[in-house]
This record gives structure tokens, C-alpha cells and sequence, in this order.
């Protein structure tokens, strides 16, 4: 049937469009199926983690020493397990985005002013206690970060959740805002 | 069509091809870093960032050989456009929200990032070229299927 409208060469053109576009779509799912069935599914989302890339990045930008730790990741899919066990987490974005919202039952500590609130944080949490940080999801650096300053204060277990508030929120898990 | 047509037609052609080759092959070295820039425009659910970061740099990819090759030129620019005018929307977007957010348009992790505004005013002049490249080669084949 023609359309009145579409020419047969636009209808053409127009339909070459749309199998570049579902080509391109297979090609780009076929090459990267796990990490976009990881992010559906709540795990992390690749085997080379935000953690390494960072901690590959802090190696090389910064002199340090020897056996300096780096936090353990988790994906959505563990947290749940590690809170269960007692784990604290920590929201290290600022002030003013975990008053908009936060996960549920986090406190906050702001990377930007960490060195104002650490005292205070060490005397009201054991260095024996497990941490998770998290920041704005992937690509924020900042929950990676305040995991490493964590590590050098002695805290003993701390881990990071890659996902942070937008994947959590996204999820439909228990989100609070600073108020509640 | 007259010589500077011609001129113009490949000229356009030439800067787009470029500019989504090294846009698509910049953003599939780094899916999950592109992942996260598009996340940062906050308007997808999160894990829909991932798959539009895993297929999106294949689509300029292929687009942009297609036109630097001379075929299936309107096809490519077609899906181009549709691309830029999404790009544009979002870009809107996070201007009226006040976004200080790196664009997202070439290299993820790039040293200056592009503000949402100057990445808007680019893409509407790639906008201009997409146009001429149609118009051009319409004007130069336009009893062929492409």
C-alpha cells in the first residue's frame, strides 16, 4: 500500500534508517550483553570495576606507599546481605544532596569535608564496624575516594557501592530524604 | 549541480563523517564511562543509561563510515539527525535544570569538559550541515535510491 504522504524513495530511505539503526543496536548489545544485563539485574556492572580504574588512576597520578588498600566493590544484589550483617553506609555527596534523598538508613560524610567530620565520625564509629560508601553511581569517584581516607584512618572493612543513590533509587529500594 | 555544490556537499559530508567516527569510537572504547556522562543529564531510570551507552556509539560509528564511504548517505544522515535532535533535547534540558555537567559528546573523560550550552550551539550547526548534505545530494542524485 502507498502512503499519499512518503514517497517511495523517502519510504526507502526511511526504511534503510531504521535497519542501520537495529544493526547498529545488535552489534553494540552482541559486544556489550553482560554489562547491560548486569545493570538490568542490579549487579556490578562490569568485571574491571569503577574501583580498578580508579585505584589505577590514584596509583599513577599520586606517590604511594606500598600496600595501600582499596575498598572492596558490591553491587545492589550484595548489599542487602552486608546491611543485614550490620553494615553502615555512607553517603559521601553533599550535604544538600542527601537532604534531597538518600538510601535508606545512611548517614552523610561528604568527601569535601571529610577532614571537618572526621573526628567526629571515628568517635561515634568503631574502626571494627563495615562500611559501604556510595556517591552519584557510576562515574562519580567520590565514594572511592572516602573509601581509601577510610582505609588509612583504620577502618578495617570498607567496601563501595557503585551504583550509589540513582541505581538504588531506580530500583524501587527504601530511599529517605534527610527530614524523614 | 554546480562546483561549489559539489564542494559543499563533500565538504559537509567529510566534517560530519569525522565528527561521528571520532565521537562513536571514543565513546565505545569507554562504555561505562559514557554510561555515567549519560547518566548525568538524570533522565533516564539507571540501568537504561547502560544500554542507550552500549548501542548509541555503534549507531554514530556506522553512520559516520557510511558517509565518509559516499553511501546510503541519506539513510545515515537521517538517523544523525534524529540522533542530534534527541542530543539537542537533552542538552535543553539540562540548561533549563542549571546542569554543570561535562556533555557527554566526545571524550568521556575529556580535560575541558563542554558545557551543555556550547555543545548545544555545535550541535545545531551540525544540524546545518546535515540539512546541506541532504539537499546536496538529493540535488545530485535524485532519481537514486540514496
Amino acid at each position: 500500500m502507498n502512503s499519499p504522504v512518503l514517497s517511495p524513495t523517502i519510504r526507502r530511505i526511511v526504511l534503510e534508517a531504521v535497519i542501520l539503526s537495529v544493526l547498529a543496536c545488535v552489534v553494540g548489545l552482541g559486544l556489550n550483553f553482560k554489562l547491560v544485563f548486569n545493570a538490568f539485574s542490579g549487579q556490578a556492572v562490569s568485571d574491571t570495576p569503577v574501583v580498578d580504574t580508579m585505584s589505577k588512576a590514584l596509583t599513577q597520578d599520586k606517590e604511594i606507599e606500598d600496600g595501600l588498600l582499596f575498598p572492596f566493590p558490591v553491587s545492589m544484589g550484595e548489599l542487602d546481605e552486608f546491611l543485614a550483617d550490620g553494615a553502615l553506609l555512607i553517603d559521601s555527596r553533599s550535604v544538600e544532596d542527601y537532604h534531597s534523598g538518600h538510601l535508606a538508613g545512611a548517614v552523610s560524610l561528604p568527601l569535601g569535608s571529610l577532614d571537618a567530620q572526621l573526628e567526629d565520625f571515628k568517635q561515634k564509629v568503631p574502626l571494627e564496624r563495615m562500611l559501604i560508601t556510595y556517591c552519584s553511581g557510576y562515574g562519580c569517584p567520590d565514594s572511592f575516594e572516602l573509601g581509601v581516607r577510610l582505609l588509612e584512618e583504620g577502618y578495617q572493612e570498607v567496601m563501595v557501592y557503585e551504583g550509589g543513590y540513582p541505581e538504588w533509587r531506580d530500583a524501587g529500594k527504601p530511599v529517605e530524604k534527610a527530614d524523614q | 549541480m554546480t562546483i561549489i555544490g559539489k564542494i559543499t556537499y563533500h565538504a559537509s559530508r567529510l566534517i560530519l563523517a569525522g565528527v561521528f567516527i571520532y565521537a562513536g569510537a571514543v565513546k565505545a572504547n569507554d562504555i561505562q564511562d559514557f554510561a555515567g556522562q549519560i547518566a548525568n543529564y538524570q533522565i533516564l531510570p539507571y540501568a537504561w543509561n547502560y544500554l542507550v551507552a552500549a548501542t548509541l556509539p555503534y549507531l554514530e560509528l556506522l553512520c559516520g563510515l557510511l558517509l565518509l564511504l559516499n553511501m546510503r548517505v541519506r539513510p545515515a544522515v537521517l538517523v544523525l539527525f534524529a540522533l542530534n535532535l534527541i542530543f539537542i533535547l537533552a542538552l535543553l534540558s539540562a540548561v533549563v535544570r542549571g546542569f554543570d555537567i561535562d556533555c557527554g559528546c566526545f571524550k568521556p573523560d575529556a580535560q575541558q569538559p563542554t558545557t551543555p550550552l556550547a555543545a548545544l550551539w555545535r550541535d545545531l550547526g551540525l544540524a546545518v550541515l546535515m540539512i546541506a548534505v541532504w539537499l546536496l545530494r538529493y540535488a545530485q542524485m535524485p532519481k537514486e535510491i540514496d
